[in-house]
């Protein structure tokens, strides 16, 4: 995998401590100071009781996985060498949806439940891209 | 909460669909592919909206009331159609039908005209990608690019391989919905797709993004379809010997956790399918025991076997037997997307559907006819909105 060639994140007002978390290497989500939700992708406020204050909290960066995909079309010419590519959803520990690449495993070995954990890609000076790799050891030698 | 008494007093038999029109989908797709470039969205939908006054009688200046679908832009295609109106909307398929059924019963018009274009082949909208179609309206549609993830079809094949991997649903039965549409679209002379297909041919097709396969995959044509609304009552209604009306309407949307999917990826849509068809049959004093065809929003294959098991035509666990048992074939008990649907006849966003349903009742779909069309309900269920309708048809004068 070649990440300096993956499109780049839209980065908001609401989306940027995330992003400078990913940077540290840290995943962190928005957490409601007023009934403790937390939320992903970042936004302005609760959706569930309506509180605008919030903080952010750490998270494990482990979970399973829950769904994938592969992607055979090629929708940016940049990732014309990358396809076919994986795309997993991934529900965290503390049940955040997290959608993302998996690294280190072959694609016909993925499977529902699947342990995984973050891992944290430098694409470049300016961008970090989290990614997930399996945390159970591989049953073949895989080269992405 | 819908106060379904109300909807049911206020709605339930009281509007005609009274004109249809479309443009040509096969002819301007063969020409597409030479290489012209003749019309546009508004050329598309000026077309259409004649076919559609002549079907129904009436004349341009008997229009008072307009709803455009999403691709057009309101003031322009009322100068381009010559229409000052009292009363107007902008909303997609089923919407539109809603919205303008609202606007008569309410006494806001009297004749209410629903028109739709869309030039995106010959323009080449991109649906995923750079500057994704829909991207400045639902945020999912582009958030997730920095993991190379995008386009519908990729959020809606994440949603099909968990829904396989929990009901057991296979690829081979998935590909029945494909087939099935072929068969009508292969009788239908105004659909582009008009090649049957094998499920050998599906399954061999390449993916797209797997699990979903080239022919689970709306086609993108250009193309333009217009309807006619008026009341029940309406002098007009007499032109025709059967008559179109809408029995029933249910919606429920699910916009919390939209971004996340959650709602589409942990639950498919089922909780808003299930409001939606509570407000429906209770509105429409049926059941899905009593409709005769579906129409479904197929921008994607999966969607029928959601729609089906969130509406109650089967269970998630039984929908696989269900969908190869040919029950939504041709001459199957509950034949879906008569037309061949977007994924053969046409994509126009639902649209297409609408006509469908009310040529089906009209007795008038030649070939395709499901023999004895009394109810024709249709689903869409995108980008976490459901709606629904059911359409009924009677001969004019019958009796209930």
């Amino acid at each position: 995998m070649n990440p300096n060639m993956w499109p780049r994140p839209d980065i908001t007002l609401w989306s940027r401590p995330f992003w400078d978390g990913v940077r540290r290497h840290e995943l962190i989500a928005q957490r409601c100071i007023h009934c403790g939700q937390l939320r992903y992708p970042p936004g302005p406020t609760c959706n569930r009781c309506l509180s605008d204050r919030h903080d952010w909290t750490r998270l494990t960066g482990e979970g399973q996985v829950q769904s994938w995909v592969v992607f055979h079309q090629v929708y940016w010419n940049e990732l014309a060498t990358e396809v076919p590519y994986n795309v997993a959803l991934i529900r965290l520990a503390e049940d955040v949806l997290f959608i993302s690449n998996l690294v280190g495993v072959d694609h016909a070995e993925v499977h529902m439940g699947m342990p995984v954990r973050v891992v944290f890609d430098d694409v470049d000076d300016d961008l970090t891209v989290p990614r997930f790799a399996p945390t159970e050891p591989s049953t073949q030698a895989s080269t992405r | 909460m819908a106060n379904t008494v109300r909807v049911q007093n206020a709605v339930s038999g009281q509007v005609a669909v009274v004109g249809i029109g479309e443009t040509d989908y096969a002819e301007d797709w063969r020409r597409a592919r030479a290489g012209e470039r003749y019309s546009d969205s508004y050329g598309y939908a000026q077309l259409a909206f004649r076919r559609a006054l002549q079907d129904s009688g009436l004349h341009r200046d008997d229009i008072d009331g307009l709803v455009v679908g999403p691709t057009l832009a309101y003031e322009r295609t009322a100068e381009v159609l010559g229409l000052d109106v009292g009363w107007a909307s902008q909303a997609d398929a089923a919407m539109s039908v809603i919205q303008g059924a609202t606007a008569l019963v309410t006494g806001q018009a009297e004749r209410v005209a629903l028109v739709y274009g869309n030039d995106q082949r010959t323009s080449t909208v991109q649906y995923g990608g750079p500057g994704a179609m829909g991207g400045d309206a639902y945020l999912s549609y582009v958030y997730y690019a920095p993991w190379g993830f995008t386009s519908q079809g990729g959020l809606y094949a994440l949603m099909t391989r968990r829904y396989m991997e929990l009901t057991g649903l296979t690829e081979r039965a998935l590909g029945e919905v494909a087939v099935a549409q072929r068969g009508f679209s292969s009788v239908n002379p105004n659909a582009v797709m008009r090649a049957t297909l094998s499920i050998d041919d599906y399954l061999s097709s390449r993916y797209i993004t797997e699990p979903l396969h080239l022919f689970d995959y709306t086609i993108i044509n250009d193309g333009g379809v217009a309807l006619i609304m008026t009341l029940n009552d309406d002098p007009i209604v007499r032109n025709s010997n059967r008559t179109v009306t809408i029995r029933g309407l249910g919606r429920s949307d699910l916009n919390v956790d939209a971004t996340s999917l959650r709602p589409r990826l942990m639950d498919f849509y089922h909780t808003a399918h299930s409001k939606a068809a509570a407000e429906l049959y209770e509105v429409s004093g049926c059941g899905p025991d009593d409709v005769d065809a579906l129409q479904v929003y197929d921008s994607f294959s999966c969607h029928i076997p959601f729609a089906l098991t969130g509406f109650g035509f089967c269970k998630d666990e039984d929908v696989g037997d269900f969908l190869m048992s040919g029950a939504i074939r041709p001459g199957g008990r509950l034949p879906v997307n008569t037309s061949g649907g977007h994924l053969s006849e046409s994509y126009m966003q639902g649209w297409n559907h609408q006509v469908e349903a009310v040529r089906q009742l009209r007795h008038a779909a030649d070939q395709r006819q499901v023999p004895n069309a009394r109810l024709v309900q249709y689903i869409s269920d995108v980008a976490g909105k459901v709606v629904s309708l059911i359409y009924e048809g009677s001969d004019r004068g019958a009796k209930k």
